[in-house]
C-alpha cells in the first residue's frame, strides 16, 4: 500500500467511523432537549450546560436546555419519566432525581431505577459546609456546640429535600446528636443568595457556587464531606478531622434518559462525553468548578444508583430525611 | 461599574450590527401585534421563545424587549384612527384619541402618543440606568420574609388597580393563586389538584392560560361587533402638532411620565394600570375636565407616557430581583433562564453587558418607534383594516402554534380554548383577567417563601412584622387596601377605571 492508497483508506475509514456516529434512525435530525434539574448557575445546572454544549458541537443539532427547578429535581424526573424514549430528550442532573427520590419523597411519580436508563456520570465532588459571617459559629466543632447549647434552633439550607447536602448534614445530625433545622431550596443560587444575606446561617452544598465568595471573606468554609481536603479549599478541614469518625460522603451527576432508550444513542452520547471527559481541558475545567471528572459505562451507573437508594432507606426509616 | 462606563458598554453591546437588527425587529414585531386586536405581546413573545435558543443571550432579551414596548406604541395607533385598542393599556387612549381623529385630528392625536411614548421611553430608560443598580446593591438585604410581603404588595395592588369591583378582583387574584397551585408540590413533590392526570403534574403553563384568556378571548369578544364594527380608517392629517398642543400636552407627559415610571416598578402594577391611572390623574388635575372624552389632547398624551414608561421601568424588579411583576416578564425571566442567566442582584456584575445592552437598546428601540409609528402609519392602518374573517382565523391559528410549540403538547392547546371560553366571560361580566393572571405567577412563588420563612422562623409567623423591610412593604399594601375604603379615593379610581370599559 503506497502512501496515497494508505490516505484514501484512512479517509474512508475516518468517513465511516463519522457515519457510524449519525447512527441508523438518523438522531438527532432536529433539537434536543436537555432537562436541567436546578436552577441556572448551580453546579447541577453548570455540568448540564457543559454537556449539552458538548453534544451540540459533537451532533450538529442544538441541545437545548430547559430548567425544572423544584421539589429536589422531581419535576424534572416526573417530565423525563414522561417523555417518549427516542433520543430527543435527557436529563442532566445532580443524584436526588435520579436516585435519592425514590426513597425520600413517597409521592413520587415515577421510579428512577425502572423508568430510566442510565447514560454516564459526568463528575463528583464532596459537599462543602458554610456558614454566614454572622453565623454563630465557624467550624464543626462550634457548630454542634451551639447546636447542643440551643437545640432546635440551628438552621440548615440545602438544595432540596432528598439531595446529597441534605443527607450529609442529616448524617451529621445523627452522629454527632445534634438536632438541626433542614430548609430547603430549589437550588444552589438562591440558597447563596440568602446565605451571603445572613438570612441563613449555614449551607450544606455542593462547592463551586461558594468558592469565590469563600476566597471574598463574605462566607466561611466549615468543613468538607471528603476523606481529604480539597485542593480549592486547602484551608477547610474535612468532617471527619473535626471528629467525626469515617465520615465521608461524595456527590455525583449525571446523565439519564427514560426508559427504552436505543441502545445506540445512549452509547453515541455516553461515548461523546467520555472522549470529553478524557482530554485534559474537561478535567481542568471541572477541577476549577470543585468537580472530579468521572466517566463510566451505563452498568457502572445503574450500580450506583442502586447503591445510593439502599445507603439512604436507613436515614429515611429513622425519619431523618425527610421533605418539610 | 459606574452609569457612564455602563453606559458605554451598553451602546458598543446595543450597536452591534446584529442587535441592532434584532431589536428593530423586535420593535417591528411589537408595532404589529400591538396593531393586531388578539394577538399581544404575550402570545408572539412565548411564540418566538424557541427560535431565541440559538441567538446569544443579550440579542435574545433585546429582541423580546422590543416587541413588549413596541406593542406599547402599535396598540394606541388602532385606538386612535379606528376606536380599536389593540392592546388593553391602550383602552383609555380611545377615549379622546379616537375623538380627535373623528373632528380631524388624527395626525395630532398619533403625534401626541408617539412624542409622549418616546419621551417617557427615554426617562424610563434613564431611570433603570440610575434605579437597577442601587437596588440590586441591597437586594441581598431581601430575605424569604421580605420577598413574601413584596409579591402580597403585588397581588394587593393588582386587585386595587384593577377596574370593575374589588371583590371581584380579589376572586380573580383567589382562582388565580388557586390555578397556581395545580402541579407538584416543590418542597415534597406530592402532587396536588392534578386529579390523576400526568399532563397537570408540571401546573398549568400561565403562558396557555394568558393567550387563552387574552388571546382567543378577545377574538371572541371581538366576533360580537363584528357586523357593528365601522370599518373606516380615519383620514391622518397633518403630523405636526400645533403650539397650542404642546403647550397642552407637555405637563400631561411629564406627569403620565412620572406616574409610569413609579407603577412599573411597582410589582403587580404593570402596563394596564399605568395608563388608566394617568388617564384618572390628568382629569382631575385638568383646567377643562368637561373636554376630556371630547378629544383632550392631555388624554392621548398622559396614558401614552405612563404606558410606555411603565413598560421599560417594569424590568427593575424582573431583572435585579427576580421577581415578575407582569405576565410578560415571568416570560422574559423564562428566556433568561433558557440562555442560564438567573435574574437577581448578580446580574449587573455577572452580566454586565447584558443589562446595559438591554438599557441601551430600549432607547434606540424607542428611537426607531418613532419613525416607524409616525411617517409609517398608513402602513398599519392597512394591516389593521384587513377584514376579521381573515384576520381571526389566522391569529387563531398562530396562538395555538404558540400554545402548542411551549410543550409540543395537544393537552395545551385544549386548555388554551377553554381559557379562551372563560375570557369572554370574564370580558362579559367585567371581571379583569390581570390580578388572575398575576396571582396565577406569584401565588407559587408567596407559597415558597411563606413555606420557607416560617422554616428558618420555626413557625414563628411575627417575623414578617419585626423585619423593617417587610413590615414596610406590608403597611403600604394594608394602605392601600384602606385606601379603597374611603369614599374620595374610591370615586377616582371608579371614574378613572371604570369610564374606560
Amino acid at each position: 500500500m503506497n502512501r496515497r492508497e494508505f490516505i484514501v483508506l484512512g479517509g474512508a475509514v475516518a468517513a465511516l467511523a463519522t457515519s457510524r456516529v449519525t447512527l441508523a434512525a438518523d438522531w438527532p435530525n432536529k433539537s434536543v432537549v436537555v432537562i436541567s434539574a436546578y436552577p441556572p448557575g448551580g453546579t447541577s445546572d453548570i455540568i448540564a450546560r457543559l454537556v449539552a454544549d458538548l453534544l451540540t458541537a459533537k451532533f450538529g443539532q442544538q441541545f437545548v436546555i430547559e430548567n425544572l427547578a423544584g421539589a429536589a429535581g422531581a419535576l424534572a424526573g416526573g417530565k423525563l419519566a414522561r417523555s417518549a424514549p427516542d433520543g430527543y430528550t435527557i436529563l442532566v442532573s445532580g443524584s436526588a432525581p435520579i436516585a435519592a427520590n425514590k426513597v425520600v419523597q413517597t409521592n413520587l411519580a415515577y421510579d428512577p431505577e425502572a423508568d430510566f436508563t442510565p447514560i454516564t456520570i459526568v463528575a463528583e465532588s464532596p459537599a462543602l459546609l458554610t456558614a454566614s459571617a454572622k453565623a454563630p459559629a465557624k467550624t464543626l466543632q462550634e457548630l454542634i456546640a451551639y447546636a447542643k447549647a440551643n437545640p432546635g434552633k440551628v438552621n440548615i439550607g440545602n438544595p432540596g429535600a432528598g439531595t446529597k447536602g441534605h443527607i450529609c448534614a442529616a448524617l451529621i445530625g445523627l452522629q454527632t446528636g445534634i438536632e438541626l433545622n433542614h430548609i430547603p431550596y430549589k437550588g444552589s443560587p438562591p440558597l447563596l443568595a440568602d446565605l451571603l444575606g445572613g438570612h441563613i446561617d449555614f449551607a450544606l452544598d455542593a462547592p463551586s457556587n461558594y468558592l469565590p465568595h469563600i476566597k471574598d471573606g463574605k462566607i466561611h468554609g466549615v468543613a468538607v464531606t471528603s476523606a481529604h481536603r480539597i485542593g480549592e479549599l486547602p484551608d477547610v478541614q474535612t468532617v471527619a478531622e473535626q471528629g467525626l469518625k469515617d465520615y465521608e460522603q461524595t456527590l455525583w451527576f449525571g446523565a439519564v434518559g427514560p426508559k427504552g432508550m436505543p441502545a445506540d444513542i445512549v452509547s453515541a452520547i455516553q461515548k461523546t462525553i467520555k472522549d470529553w471527559i478524557d482530554t485534559p481541558a474537561a478535567k481542568e475545567k471541572l477541577a476549577s468548578l470543585g468537580l472530579t471528572a468521572v466517566a463510566n459505562t451505563p452498568e457502572e451507573m445503574r450500580s450506583e444508583m442502586a447503591r445510593e437508594i439502599e445507603s439512604i432507606k436507613p436515614l429515611v426509616t429513622a425519619g431523618l430525611v425527610q421533605p418539610s | 461599574m459606574d452609569i457612564f462606563s455602563g453606559l458605554i458598554l451598553g451602546f458598543s453591546t446595543a450597536t452591534t450590527a446584529s442587535n441592532f437588527l434584532y431589536c428593530f425587529l423586535g420593535v417591528l414585531l411589537g408595532t404589529a401585534v400591538g396593531v393586531l386586536p388578539g394577538l399581544g405581546p404575550i402570545a408572539t413573545i412565548s411564540m418566538l421563545l424557541p427560535f431565541t435558543f440559538g441567538l446569544p443571550v443579550d440579542t435574545a432579551l433585546i429582541m423580546l424587549a422590543g416587541i413588549f414596548y413596541g406593542s406599547q406604541y402599535g396598540g394606541s395607533t388602532t385606538a386612535i384612527l379606528m376606536n380599536l385598542p389593540g392592546e388593553a393599556s391602550s383602552v383609555v387612549t380611545t377615549l379622546d384619541g379616537h375623538e380627535m381623529a373623528k373632528q380631524g385630528k388624527a395626525g395630532r392625536a398619533l403625534a401626541a402618543a408617539a412624542i409622549g411614548s418616546f419621551f417617557a421611553g427615554t426617562v424610563g430608560t434613564l431611570f433603570i440606568a440610575i434605579s437597577a443598580p442601587l437596588l440590586a446593591s441591597f437586594a441581598l438585604t431581601f430575605g424569604p420574609a421580605e420577598y413574601f410581603s413584596l409579591i402580597v404588595l403585588g397581588l394587593i395592588t393588582s386587585m386595587v388597580l384593577a377596574s370593575g369591583s374589588l371583590l371581584t378582583a380579589f376572586g380573580m387574584a383567589l382562582l388565580g393563586i388557586i390555578l397556581g397551585m395545580i402541579g407538584t408540590d416543590i418542597n415534597s413533590g406530592a402532587a396536588r389538584y392534578t386529579f390523576g392526570s400526568p399532563n397537570l403534574l408540571d401546573g398549568l403553563d400561565f403562558v396557555v392560560v394568558a393567550t387563552g384568556i387574552f388571546g382567543l378571548g378577545d377574538v371572541l369578544a371581538n366576533l360580537e361587533n363584528e357586523r357593528g364594527r365601522v370599518a373606516g380608517v380615519a383620514a391622518v392629517s397633518s403630523l405636526f402638532p400645533t403650539r397650542e398642543d404642546w403647550g397642552r400636552m407637555f405637563a400631561p407627559i411629564l406627569r403620565g411620565t412620572g406616574l409610569g415610571v413609579l407603577l412599573g416598578v411597582l410589582p403587580g402594577a404593570g402596563v394596564l394600570l399605568a395608563s388608566f391611572s394617568a388617564y384618572a390623574l390628568e382629569k382631575k388635575v385638568s383646567r377643562r375636565p368637561e373636554e376630556f372624552g371630547k378629544g383632550a389632547i392631555e388624554g392621548v398624551a398622559a396614558p401614552e407616557a405612563a404606558n410606555n414608561a411603565a413598560a421599560q421601568t417594569c424590568f427593575i424588579p424582573m431583572l435585579t430581583l427576580g421577581l415578575p411583576g407582569t405576565a410578560t416578564m415571568a416570560l422574559m425571566i423564562g428566556a433568561l433562564v433558557v440562555q442560564g442567566v438567573q435574574p437577581g442582584p448578580e446580574i449587573l456584575s455577572q452580566q454586565p453587558a447584558l443589562f446595559w445592552g438591554l438599557v441601551v437598546s430600549m432607547w434606540l428601540g424607542n428611537l426607531m418607534l418613532l419613525f416607524l409609528n409616525l411617517p409609517l402609519v398608513g402602513m398599519w392602518a392597512k394591516l389593521i383594516s384587513v377584514p376579521y374573517h381573515f384576520l381571526f382565523p389566522v391569529i387563531c391559528v398562530f396562538i395555538a402554534i404558540g400554545v402548542y410549540s411551549i410543550n409540543n403538547n395537544v393537552f395545551d392547546v385544549y386548555l388554551m380554548a377553554l381559557f379562551g371560553v372563560l375570557g369572554y366571560f370574564f370580558k362579559k361580566l367585567g371581571a379583569e383577567p390581570a390580578p388572575l393572571i398575576l396571582a396565577m405567577i406569584l401565588g407559587p412563588m408567596a407559597e415558597e417563601y411563606l413555606r420557607r420563612t416560617l422554616l428558618i422562623s420555626h413557625g414563628d409567623a411575627t417575623v414578617f412584622l419585626t423585619s423593617p423591610l417587610s413590615l414596610g412593604t406590608l403597611v403600604v399594601a394594608g394602605l392601600l387596601l384602606l385606601s379603597i375604603v374611603s369614599p374620595r379615593f374610591r370615586r377616582v379610581r371608579e371614574e378613572g377605571l371604570q369610564e374606560a370599559d
